[in-house]
């Protein structure tokens, strides 16, 4: 957890850097007072300020007592746990690539029924009528009734 | 899935090779009708009323998506990228197309060669307002005031590079006088500014405004026109003013993508052109203000072309001056 | 007196079963488009406006008006049940609907929005008969001076959110600030920290962020402690019993008072009078650790003021004409559009139709809670559905809500990026509600002292000038003072240190 938090606000830190310095690439002022860069170089500016702030604030808290160490917040997903979570970014982050390709009923299809094969689901029968209702059916519902455009992709499904 | 892929064939075939078996088979499918401005707007509001009339003469569903954002510059890259296919048309407001492209930092993805103007549907006279108890009577009266007291009077956009930045411009040019301009993000912000007093007067189209004109809440000096707004009969255009170099307006039709076969342009421009000169269009566009100008062709393109050289000298003057 | 006579009137009409029917039908269609996700109460009312074309003036503008209300309630569902917001109004119900929903109490959380709700719409309805004209002429002394100390005065809201990390939540407002500047600058209108991509020329969309930030992470977190449901605590209850209607009274009262009046201010959005109702209630409250861990006040105090807000925003709407919001600027085209121009002379020119119209944000409001609370048990069972459906479920409906409003790959992108982010900030202890507020108040906050400049060509000096804008603007200091007497409220995590 501590180490965590270390990390974060690190990051946070780098972050903040670097858009001090795309901030200095535009005018801190103008004619009127405040340019384009005025904001985003005092933020990035007290964000460093905080983030070392918080940096020490954390570093100086007393580590886990050894009796906690059981109880101890992970961070990243272990076990188990972690499969399913990467199951979920990682076939998220295909059905996106896969959109543009085959389309939102396609991609979606194949999603759906990977996705609750992935989180335990084993009735054949009802992942496929879950699959084809949220692609398919889901698909028609929104372009036909509510002319919320889906994604189709190069073959024109 | 066969004439999908004909379409796709034709549209890589590129521009002027216009396949017959196309035109004849087209529109097959819903057709998208992109505004770059949000729901509610003048644009929008026009885009609507057009999209349901050429729906019947299209014999397909037309529909109207807002991508608006960077006073219009997302819609319009995303008009200028679609698969020229006829099945991606967007609504293009001049001088805003013309803006970004002649503004370098906006790094616009598209260019004048981008669109084919299609049709225009609307010409949206400016229109110089100021509150209805305000001292100035006349446009004379608020350029005079102005010139007595270079950057004191506040003159408000609504938006930068929006035609209405530019008609402050021509108006600063033409009466040696000069304004405090003040940036606003649309219509309804001028409202609250003019109204509460915070800006001395306002620079937008007829269209936003008429109602409180004919109502008496606000009074309008003059339209940025060669001829008077049917919707305000009693407010002088600037032509018979003596000020006919102040000629600005926010036009706005539909163009499609570079590239898109000439037989299916003109199934478009037949089924719009229909639609716009068709009673009912007239009676609803009159009901919001919006006065119609129909052109197609050449007509349309050399209106495309002169607005994009009217625009080039104000905006490099807009430039300058930030 | 004689707006109570227009108005008794109006009730006449309105309460026609025809119009009844149409304000019914409105109603359940907006709460749909409220629920669905892609649309948004601004495109989903756009959408909706042919249905209206077949009917009479006045019925269109019920049936629309109801719409609204519908899409402004439906949010709340998503919020509750799966932690998704559908849009800005929402997002403050999250933070303790979902808590509810996790505890058991899914039926309590949305009945007292339910109610909430009604009251809210129903007093600030209310005082629009009572006050409309006067306080819409006030409000027009409100300008982009005021406005910029207003979103000042917002923004110092973090501090209320905070939680026991004060820094780490000043940390995080200034990181949403810094994603608010992404687009196109208010000063020179060029892009900026867009790195030559296109799609982040309008700024990163809110919809998307708060969709992973709140409803992905959601799943993550449920995904990895191998949940058999998306709550796994029995259903408790169904309806809130009289002891949390009794604790929510207050939080309703003056969630409507925060609603009203920001309503009346062109611009603020919905989003600025949740989050105030929500801090003052936690500043009110003697026990404020429960906020956050469902507290039904939190609900209560946001989803009143959303309501009260909805209906004070036709204050500028009906008496100035002046649309305070992209849903507002919708409904008020399709009243051109059905020959009603909304702005002062209504009221003279169209007397009755302006009071029958009045009369049916009455009718609206009862409607809503009429429909919405026999339904709000069924909503909860949908908590009962397996794990495996439910998130394949809600992540259908994520991608729809991320991609449908700009109908843009990339957001969908941002979701997903949003949502591995919003995972971990949970588990660090980071708090999220400070860098979404940051996020909204970003933008509007440089562009109106951007205005507020151009106004007064250059000179700061304009903000001694405006009383308002300087009593707003005196809040933050007084904030910082009272922290800096309390040193030790900035500090917390050093009190181990002094043990």
């Amino acid at each position: 957890m501590r180490q965590g938090r270390l990390v974060a606000t690190g990051a946070m830190l780098a972050f903040c850097l670097f858009a001090l310095w795309q901030s200095l690439l535009l005018s801190l002022t103008d004619r009127l007072g405040p340019g384009p860069g005025f904001f985003p170089f005092w933020l990035a500016l007290i964000g460093i300020v905080l983030s070392l702030a918080l940096l020490v604030s954390i570093w100086r808290e007393p580590g886990p007592a050894a009796d906690a160490s059981i109880e101890e917040v992970r961070i990243l997903p272990h076990g188990w746990g972690a499969l399913r979570c990467f199951a979920i970014v990682g076939l998220l982050a295909a059905v996106t690539i896969a959109m543009e390709f085959v389309g939102f009923r396609l991609a979606m299809l194949v999603f759906n029924a990977a996705l609750v094969i992935a989180l335990g689901e084993r009735r054949w029968w009802l992942i496929a009528v879950f699959a084809v209702l949220g692609s398919f059916g889901v698909y028609y519902l929104f372009t036909t009734w509510l002319d919320v455009l889906l994604p189709t992709g190069r073959f024109g499904i | 899935m066969i004439i999908r892929r004909r379409t796709l064939l034709a549209a890589t075939a590129a521009a002027a090779v216009a396949s017959p078996a196309l035109a004849q088979n087209y529109p097959r499918r819903t057709v998208q009708l992109i505004v770059a401005f949000p729901p509610g707007g003048s644009t929008d509001v026009g885009a609507r009323i057009l999209a349901a009339a050429a729906e019947k003469d299209l014999g397909q569903t037309i529909t109207v998506v807002n991508k608006a954002g960077a006073g219009g510059q997302i819609g319009f890259t995303e008009v200028a990228r679609a698969r020229p296919d006829g099945y991606t048309l967007g609504f293009l407001n001049l001088p805003a197309v013309n803006t970004i492209i002649l503004d370098p930092e906006r790094k616009a993805a598209f260019n004048v060669d981008s669109f084919i103007p299609v049709i225009n549907q609307v010409l949206d006279p400016g229109l110089i307002w100021v509150k209805g108890d305000s001292p100035y009577k006349t446009l004379a009266d608020l350029t005079e005031a102005a010139r007595k007291n270079p950057g004191k009077i506040s003159a408000c956009t609504t938006g930068i590079l929006s035609d209405d930045h530019l008609a402050i411009l021509m108006v600063q040019e033409a009466a040696k006088c000069e304004f405090r301009i003040v940036h606003f993000d649309g219509g309804a912000q001028q409202i609250t500014g003019v109204l509460g007093g915070h800006v001395d007067c306002a620079f937008d189209n007829v269209g936003g405004v008429f109602k409180r004109v004919q109502s008496g809440e606000v009074r309008g000096l003059a339209v940025t026109d060669v001829e008077r707004s049917k919707f305000l009969p009693n407010v002088p255009c600037t032509k018979e003013l003596g000020m006919p170099t102040i000629i600005s307006s926010s036009t706005r039709g539909v163009g499609a993508p570079k590239g898109t076969p000439a037989d299916v342009v003109k199934v478009i421009e037949t089924a719009f052109l229909k639609a716009i000169n068709s009673p009912e269009m007239l009676q609803k566009m009159d009901a919001v203000g919006l006065a119609l100008k129909p052109m197609v062709g050449a007509e349309y393109a050399k209106y495309y072309a002169d607005t994009q050289a009217q625009a080039k000298k104000y905006t490099e003057w807009a430039l300058k001056m930030r | 007196m004689e707006a109570l006579g227009h108005l008794l009137q109006g009730f006449a009409a309105a309460l026609t079963p025809g119009y009844l029917l149409y304000a019914f039908v409105g109603c359940m269609l907006g709460t749909l488009i409220g629920v669905l996700p892609g649309l948004g109460p601004a495109a989903g009312t756009a959408i909706l406006i042919p249905l209206t074309f077949s009917l009479d003036a006045t019925g269109a503008i019920i049936m629309l008006c109801a719409i609204y209300y519908g899409a402004m309630y439906g949010g709340t569902i998503t919020s509750v049940l799966i932690n998704v917001p559908g849009e800005a109004a929402s997002v403050v119900t999250c933070i303790d609907g979902h808590q509810m929903a996790k505890q058991g109490r899914a039926g309590s959380a949305l009945g007292i929005a339910a109610i909430g709700s009604f009251v809210g719409g129903t007093l600030a309805t209310v005082a629009l008969v009572a006050v409309a004209m006067p306080l819409a002429s006030l409000a027009l002394k409100f300008g982009p001076a005021e406005f910029f100390a207003l979103m000042v005065a917002g923004l110092c809201l973090v501090v209320g959110l905070a939680g026991n990390n004060m820094l780490a939540a000043l940390l995080m407002t200034v990181i949403g600030l810094l994603f608010a500047m992404i687009g196109v600058d208010p000063v020179r209108g060029a892009p900026r920290f867009t790195f030559g991509v296109e799609e982040l020329y309008d700024g990163i969309g809110f919809v998307p962020v708060v969709m992973g930030l709140f409803g992905v992470a959601e799943l993550l977190l449920a995904a990895e402690k191998r949940q058999t449901h998306m709550v796994e605590a029995e259903l408790k209850s169904w309806m809130p019993t009289g002891a949390e209607c009794r604790q929510s009274a207050g939080a309703i009262g003056r969630g409507t008072v925060v609603g009203f009046v920001l309503g009346l201010i062109p611009g603020v959005g919905a989003i600025v009078p949740t989050f105030m109702a929500y801090v003052l209630e936690k500043r009110v409250s003697k026990t404020p650790e429960r906020f956050g861990k469902g507290a039904i006040e939190g609900v209560a105090s946001a989803e009143t003021a959303n309501n009260a807000y909805a209906n004070a925003s036709m204050v500028p709407l009906l008496a100035l004409g002046i649309p305070s919001s992209p849903t507002i600027a919708v409904l008020m085209g399709a009243f051109i559009v059905n020959g009603i121009t909304p702005g002062p002379f209504l009221f003279k020119e169209q007397p009755q139709l302006v009071w029958t119209v009045i009369a049916s944000f009455f009718v609206g409001n009862a409607l809503l809670l009429i429909l919405n609370l026999p339904l709000v048990g069924l909503w909860a069972k949908l908590l009962k559905i397996p794990f495996s459906y439910m998130c394949a479920g809600v992540l259908i409906f994520c991608v729809i809500g991320a991609y449908g409003l700009k109908q843009s790959l990339f957001d969908v992108w941002v979701m997903l990026g949003f949502g591995i982010l919003g995972y971990l900030l949970r588990k660090l202890d980071f708090p999220i509600a400070p860098a979404i507020l940051a996020l909204i108040l970003g933008p509007m906050m440089e562009r109106s002292l951007r205005t507020t400049l151009e106004i007064s060509g250059g000179s700061f000096a304009i903000f001694l000038d405006r009383p308002v804008a300087l009593i707003l603007l005196a809040i933050p200091v007084i904030v910082i003072a009272f922290l800096l007497f309390k040193p030790r409220s900035l500090a917390p995590l050093r009190e181990s240190d002094i043990e």
